[in-house]
């Protein structure tokens, strides 16, 4: 199954070429070091890293123009509500609407720091397969069954989406209107969950038998599957410092909105 | 009712991952204790893989439509799996469509895998008694959906108001309580009673399987 964020997996860009476990633990410290950013006038610095992470990928820009362009209901719900709804300084008005600081910088706040954790956390899973990010996982030490059942999940969730795709086509075919509600659609739907649930419990037995015949559950892991050199470490290093740079930032800078309005 | 990245403050973020990571040890531990625990991961893992694709179809609840969350029913199939489920789901709904966040994905754990496992509980009372029918079963099974989803739109609603970076006035921070509260009714109706469905349906088609994690 070709994902969306497997889609430029294969380049070549140093991004690409960093080991794998690194890479998710660089991407960890940095996007929580970015969630940690309260102070409006660090936002600049965390665009700017963003941006030269984003560069150095060689991901095109409409790859992530792609994740961005619709962002979370909530988010949009939040940015367009808190300018009008929160705050006690106003700063225009228009009738009843009146537009407050306070919740104008909140919304900015929120929405650069959306955009730079969705982007570097996209840059960093897509420059690798999502298969090989959950190996990575494992080598860093996710529990066995997580790995398994993350790996057995995404094998099927393409062959168990067909299998709903087909269901739902014979079913319009015998003239069941999906966009129609009544109470009796939802038995229906009930019941085109549960045999769905059903074939995939069916159908789990089956696989079960198939990977104890090929020795599932009899070999560890095979060793050195990733092989780090001094320049993935000397890379995380850079990372970890990036981040620490913010957090020393912000705390000195005494993040918070209250202090940039002062 | 997935938390996207940005609104949470890093505490918030973190304390979710070891809230996360301290249900995930538990629910490991249950799950091990079984004779043979990797008999049942090829289950689990489709089951997470089927409600992953059951939960993309929509429900047309005019004037919108909904897309069913079923952690009550992932708690009543999947026992102890059903948190695992959830955070595996979470986060390839996170990597695949950009539903809920990284830096949240501990978080949206908590909101909706914790009331999962409520939900298992709450359908194994159901168990109590010698009298045993698809009523009694479809009962629990509505208790165990709309109880399940209830918390989840408790938690998200607290975690989420109480954690904007600006402060709201209290007026304003009732009503979207109240507001979010009311648009989720229709919601947790819907849950309750297709999780109650699905429970007969497969009480009389694949009864092993309301008791087989």
């Amino acid at each position: 199954m070709k994902l969306v964020i497997d889609e430029y997996a294969n380049l070549n860009s140093p991004l690409h070429r960093w080991d794998a476990r690194y890479r998710l633990v660089g991407l960890i410290i940095l996007v929580f070091a970015f969630s940690f950013i309260r102070d409006l006038r660090l936002l600049l610095a965390m665009v700017l890293v963003t941006a030269v992470i984003y560069i150095i990928s060689g991901l095109p820009a409409r790859f992530i123009l792609r994740w961005l362009r619709f962002p979370s209901f909530i988010i949009l719900v939040i940015v367009l509500t808190l300018p009008f709804l929160s705050g006690e300084q106003i700063i225009a008005s228009l009738g009843s609407l009146a537009l407050r600081q306070e919740g104008l910088l909140a919304a900015l706040l929120i929405s650069v720091r959306f955009a730079c954790i969705v982007t570097v956390g996209i840059t960093l899973l897509s420059t690798t397969s999502l298969i090989n990010s959950i190996k990575a996982m494992r080598a860093l030490g996710l529990p066995l069954i997580m790995a398994d059942m993350a790996l057995l999940t995404f094998r099927y969730l393409h062959e168990l989406g067909q299998d709903l795709s087909r269901m739902l086509t014979s079913m319009r075919l015998r003239g069941f209107h999906q966009r129609h509600f009544s109470p009796g659609r939802l038995r229906t739907f009930a019941w085109l969950s549960g045999s769905l649930l059903v074939r995939s419990y069916e159908r789990s037995e089956w696989v079960y038998r198939a990977m104890i015949l090929r020795g599932y559950g009899q070999s560890s892991r095979p060793p050195g599957e990733y092989q780090a050199c001094p320049a993935d470490a000397l890379t995380l290093g850079a990372v970890v410092l990036i981040a620490a740079a913010l957090v020393v930032g912000d705390v000195l800078l005494g993040h918070n909105i209250a202090a940039i309005l002062q | 009712m997935h938390i996207p990245d940005g609104i949470l403050p890093v505490q918030v973020t973190a304390a979710g991952y070891a809230a996360t990571a301290a249900v995930t040890w538990y629910s490991l531990r249950k799950i091990k204790q079984k004779e043979d625990s990797r008999q049942d991961i090829p289950k689990a893992s489709l089951m997470t893989a089927a409600f992953f694709v059951v939960s993309l179809i929509h429900i047309p609840v005019p004037p919108t439509s909904v897309h069913l969350v079923l952690n009550g029913l992932m708690g009543v199939l999947l026992g102890y799996y059903a948190f695992l489920a959830i955070l595996i789901g979470l986060f390839f709904q996170a990597v695949m469509f950009g539903h809920g966040g990284l830096t949240t994905l501990g978080v949206n754990a908590i909101i909706m895998g914790l009331p999962a496992i409520i939900a298992t509980y709450v359908f194994r009372l159901s168990k109590i008694g010698n009298k045993d029918s698809p009523r009694k079963d479809g009962a629990f099974g509505f208790l165990a959906g709309l109880v399940a989803i209830g918390i989840s739109v408790a938690l998200f609603v607290v975690i989420l108001l109480s954690n904007i970076p600006t402060d709201l006035n209290a007026a304003v921070e009732q009503a979207a309580i109240f507001t979010l509260a009311v648009a989720h009714l229709p919601l947790m109706l819907i849950e309750g009673v297709i999780t109650a469905l699905i429970v007969i349906f497969l009480r009389r088609v694949r009864p092993t399987m309301l008791s087989s994690l």
